[in-house]
């Protein structure tokens, strides 16, 4: 399947800085459109019916989270739009704040049209800090130009960790409190920022609403597989020849962005969705890319043979113990007994009843665990215990 | 496992034996079966705000509001808790607390999650209790091996849900955490190395007492309750209210004990 620029339409042609250059390539159409000709429930049935799922990593059906907020009782509501881009090996929304912010405030107005909020957060990464002036610049042409109405936008900076791309550490955050998850229910649609309904969105899921609303949802339907639609922009890295941000329609197979695009040779095994993503080796690089599948927030990291199984794991599971906010029992003690587990293996004095106990406390850390970040912390051990099993089996002591 | 006094989940006897609550309800029992139609009788008067649900095969109702674990506990199902205190709003922390809810993709901490109509509830099926174990044999694998000389050995509830599930020598390893015994307070006395990070503490000393003297620093193995910034529990604002080290599951938090005071209670016992 193709190369298809949606997401990216204006990224590297219009000047970032010049509202102007963006009104000519169509801008604010579409929120001219919402506010001129539809109503919010219209917004949210067109959101629905395009199939549009959350682009942050969980895929949750974006036009069901809107509906739910929009429903949800009470005056007050927000718009967060989540570009606290910290999984390991995502560039993309860098790429895309960088080239075309606009866009991102438009669907931002949109989804404020849609609730009827008033406020609109974007959460940028600490590490982003020199994209702020840049943003603040976007949002003052944009308040200038009269388009966001009633609407005001800020920025609020986080301040480096990990987890606060969490939707609920995050929120946590912005209210000023340590940033932790929260237990769900209730969720972000029902009792968010402040304890008020709000919509929290990725910034690619966000730049995709403008385009759905200009030229409908039967148009962005057809991309894509059955139960994910549209395109996705992909962060490629590692050892390829040519990384970068490439965006495929969904369902492509991982071959063509791996090979085809980024020119990888020699491969042994790609991370995809970053430190808490699935590791997929080389003999099934013609999976798909969807959310089915495979594909978390879009990271792909390529390996190819010099590179050591056991190693990466253990330095993503050490990165993954380093980020834990320590809420929660599982979290908070499985990654350090996995990271203890893994550099014993990596030291070649595993134990063969590791093996099993790696695999029990994969488990129960899924299932038990409070945010995405323990529920997914496993997956890399997970999977290489199912692909390499010779890796760790070659360092159990006495082999 | 008691439902509407009807039944005992075998399960659930078995895993509770030793503990003095679960003691209770099965001498109770009898009396159960008599007080249920008064109390379905009471819930027909709130027939509006009633849920209905089946836990453990069986239907029970509680009323709108009320999480898994209150429901459960009102009709003699005994899950296990560390962070949760009845009268403090639930932190859902140590996951011990787990039950599995048909639809849901993890397993779901009853403390925390309200009751719905039609809900499907296990309490204690062997997915369920094969977690809890791991939970807790996770925080042993970080405790340090203090028991026998521990203050609060007889009374400890870590030690008391562990001898339940019946879990012998952590098979994980993990680091052990040493942070110097905290003493300074003449109320109160704080080894922060036995503390599991239940937060009970943190969430008592604010909710009921309107202090804020504890609050939770760094972050994921590293975390620690701290006072201030990671200080000795000031002597002026610690007014002896007993609040947290009462609550305090473990042996983390202890009553200085004076000279010629005895132990809060006689020793445990300890199944097999």
């Amino acid at each position: 399947m193709p190369q298809e620029n949606i997401v990216l339409k204006n990224c590297g042609v219009i000047d970032p800085r010049q509202i102007a250059t963006f009104l000519e390539r169509d801008g604010f159409q579409a929120l001219e459109k919402v506010r001129r000709e539809m109503t919010p429930e219209a917004v949210t049935d067109e959101i629905k019916a395009s199939g549009l799922r959350g682009r942050g990593g969980a895929g949750f059906p974006c036009g069901l989270k809107w509906e739910g907020t929009r429903k949800a009782p009470g005056g007050e509501k927000y718009v967060i739009c989540n570009a606290d881009e910290g999984e390991v090996g995502t560039f993309k929304d860098r790429y895309i704040l960088e080239r075309d912010p606009f866009t991102l405030i438009e669907g931002m107005a949109i989804a404020g049209y849609t609730l009827g909020a008033k406020t609109g957060f974007i959460y940028l990464r600490a590490e982003y800090h020199h994209l702020f002036d840049l943003l603040e610049n976007a949002i003052r042409q944009i308040e200038e130009f009269g388009f966001l109405a009633n609407f005001t936008i800020e920025i609020r900076e986080g301040a480096g960790a990990y987890i606060c791309g969490e939707e609920s550490a995050l929120m946590d955050a912005m209210e000023g409190k340590r940033g932790e998850a929260r237990y769900r229910p209730p969720f972000p649609t029902t009792a968010g920022l402040w304890g008020k309904p709000t919509i929290i969105n990725n910034v690619e899921t966000l730049m995709n609403i403008p385009r759905i609303i200009r030229n409908g949802a039967g148009w962005f339907n057809q991309m894509g597989t059955e139960r994910s639609k549209g395109t996705k922009v992909f962060s490629v890295s590692g050892d390829v020849p040519k990384p970068g941000v490439y965006e495929l329609v969904l369902g492509s197979s991982l071959r063509e962005l791996v090979e085809g695009l980024a020119l990888a040779k020699n491969t042994k095994m790609i991370q995809i969705g970053g430190a808490t993503g699935r590791i997929v080796p080389y003999e099934q690089i013609d999976t798909p890319l969807t959310f089915e599948s495979v594909l978390g927030a879009g990271a792909v990291i390529v390996f190819d043979q010099s590179r050591d199984v056991i190693d990466i794991v253990h330095r993503t599971m050490e990165f993954l113990a380093e980020e834990s906010c320590g809420k929660c029992t599982p979290c908070r003690q499985g990654t350090e007994v996995m990271v203890e587990t893994l550099a014993r293996f990596h030291r070649g004095e595993g134990l063969k009843k590791d093996l099993k106990d790696l695999a029990d406390l994969s488990e129960v850390m899924t299932l038990t665990s409070l945010c995405g970040l323990g529920q997914a912390a496993s997956n890399a051990v997970t999977d290489s215990l199912q692909h390499f099993k010779d890796a760790y089996e070659s360092r159990v002591a006495g082999n | 496992m008691v439902a509407n006094g009807k039944e005992i989940d075998p399960v659930g006897r078995q895993i509770c034996s030793p503990m003095p609550a679960c003691r209770i309800n099965l001498l109770v029992l009898p009396f159960q079966v008599i007080a249920v139609p008064i109390k379905q009788s009471m819930a027909r008067k709130e027939i509006e705000n009633e849920i209905t649900l089946t836990m453990n095969g069986s239907p029970v109702s509680g009323r709108a509001g009320m999480t898994i674990l209150e429901v459960a506990r009102e009709n003699g199902i005994d899950i296990p808790t560390l962070c949760h205190v009845s009268r403090l709003p639930p932190s859902g922390v140590c996951r011990l607390c787990v039950v599995e809810v048909a639809g849901s993709r993890t397993l779901v901490g009853a403390c925390h999650t309200p009751i719905t109509e039609g809900m499907m509830v296990a309490t204690h099926s062997p997915k369920i209790l094969a977690a809890r174990k791991i939970l807790v044999e996770l925080l042993m694998a970080s405790h340090p091996d203090s028991c026998l000389i521990c203050d609060k050995a007889n009374i400890c509830e870590l030690r008391n849900i562990a001898a339940d599930l019946e879990i012998g020598l952590p098979r994980f390893r993990a680091r052990k955490h040493y942070y110097p015994l905290e003493y300074e307070n003449p109320n109160i006395i704080r080894d922060m190395s036995k503390c599991i990070l239940c937060r009970r503490c943190v969430v008592a000393c604010q909710d009921l007492k309107g202090e804020r003297l504890f609050s939770v620093a760094y972050r994921g193995f590293e975390s620690k309750v701290v006072s201030g910034c990671d200080q000795p529990v000031d002597k002026e604002a610690c007014q002896d209210c007993d609040e947290c080290i009462t609550l305090c599951p473990s042996g983390a938090l202890r009553r200085p004990r004076r000279p010629g005071e005895e132990r809060a209670k006689k020793a445990l016992f300890i199944k097999g």
